[in-house]
């Protein structure tokens, strides 16, 4: 009884001799049918898959929502931290969270890519400004440890370490982030007693607050918040998305004549210098 | 159906969960749909990278073989291939190990959970257990020898 090999899983080919007895025959028929099943299901999950993955790799991104900037919303006065020429036609302002997985996500697969085409070429200069979350345990730690490497001209190495290692420090892993930031400041070359006795004061609580009471002046309700030009996008971009927005932003920017109308350019400016 | 027509059904589906966690990983999909867990904390860990590739491309690569062994295991001429089940049980097998290893490093290194990741962990988990019973299968005499025995 070959057949019941195969329809116990084998590959052999099911289906009988011909004019064999009724039985065989009927074996058969049961074999083709499931062959016929198998077939039906492989095409449909082939088909649905490919459908799937061509729907969501080529959809327009919903997330993407630009508002223009409320010209009666105060200017940004904190000076965050600044990387790129201090006399780029557009400024990019970012409100992050160093414990928001979708910032970090941004900041280790994106934000490279920007640094590379848009920032180091002139086209932006790139501001971030912290907007510590509260439902992040440790976000201001994260925080205030970037301000005091800062202090010692290494925000950006810093801020990339953060966002490289959250998973290492970030609240559901550790009661102690400070030890963490305390080592880190050392991987990134920091002189750690003034670093560490920085992060023990907490002496760059204030500097934090003040960001956060920008952000939360300014209208930023999630973390990453981009303003870019006149307009603000809530939510991570993808590079295109980015790149679009900020060939967008210099479009208007040319076409409009400066007026002083409470947008990220307004932001005042770090001395030229490139920090990190 | 028999079990390497499941086996070819699942690594399919397993194919297009790696494929759309690869795009994810390199920027295609803006985000991902994650009704419950941290997908996104798990994704941009630096554990989601493995030897210099995402972990997600090394599953594309661990399903199309899978795949591959599976439709050639349903051609008449491998119907009987002990060795091509037992290539199959002992990619199930790396399969599962790996998989074990990411699962552990989610529940107590990352301490996030990826919905996308405990769903091809539990498809390599029963592509392994297939592989097992078809194994175990292909060492047995063919029925009709039993038969005449």
């Amino acid at each position: 009884m070959a057949n019941n090999k195969a329809d116990a899983g084998k590959g052999r080919k099911p289906g009988g001799k011909p004019g064999g007895k009724p039985s065989v025959v009927k074996a058969s028929k049961k074999a083709s049918t499931t062959n016929r099943a198998f077939y039906l299901i492989l095409g449909a999950i082939a088909v649905v898959g490919i459908a799937a993955l061509a729907y969501v790799s080529t959809r327009p991104k919903d997330g993407v929502v630009a508002n223009a900037v409320d010209s009666t919303l105060p200017p940004v006065q904190s000076s965050g931290y600044a990387m790129g020429n201090a006399t780029a036609p557009i400024e990019v302002t970012e409100f992050g969270d160093f414990e928001c997985p979708a910032c970090g996500r941004f900041a280790v697969l994106t934000e490279p890519d920007i640094r590379k085409n848009l920032v180091e070429t002139g086209k932006i200069r790139w501001r971030f400004i912290d907007y510590p979350l509260s439902m992040h345990k440790n976000t201001w730690q994260a925080s205030r440890a970037a301000a005091c490497a800062d202090e010692q001209g290494k925000f950006w190495p810093f801020h990339d370490a953060l966002y490289s290692t959250q998973d290492e420090w970030n609240g559901e892993v550790t009661n102690n982030p400070d030890k963490f930031m305390k080592q880190l400041g050392q991987k990134v070359g920091l002189n750690a007693s003034q670093f560490n006795q920085c992060v023990d004061d907490k002496k760059t609580q204030a500097k934090i607050q003040a960001h956060l009471k920008l952000a939360e002046r300014r209208q930023v309700s999630q973390t990453p918040t981009f303003v870019i030009g006149e307009k603000q996008f809530a939510g991570a971009l993808t590079y295109d998305q980015f790149s679009k927005a900020v060939d967008d932003a210099l479009a208007a920017a040319k076409a409009t004549p400066k007026t002083g109308g409470d947008t990220a350019k307004n932001v005042p400016l770090t001395p030229a210098k490139k920090k990190g | 159906m028999t079990k390497r027509m499941w086996m070819v059904l699942i690594s399919l589906l397993g194919l297009f969960l790696g494929t759309y966690l690869t795009l994810y990983k390199f920027g295609v999909i803006g985000t991902l749909a994650c009704g419950v867990g941290s997908c996104e904390r798990v994704q941009t860990s630096r554990w989601s990278v493995f030897l210099g590739l995402p972990v997600a491309t090394w599953g594309i690569g661990f399903y199309v073989l899978m795949l591959a062994l599976a439709i050639a295991g349903m051609q008449e001429r491998f119907a009987d291939s002990r060795r091509l089940s037992l290539a199959m049980m002992l990619l199930a097998g790396w399969g599962v190990v790996f998989t074990a290893w990411l699962n552990y490093l989610e529940g107590f290194v990352i301490h996030a959970w990826c919905e996308w990741c405990i769903g091809s962990a539990t498809m390599v988990v029963i592509l392994f257990a297939l592989s097992v019973l078809d194994w175990r299968e292909t060492r047995q005499p063919p029925a009709d020898d039993i038969t005449r025995a």
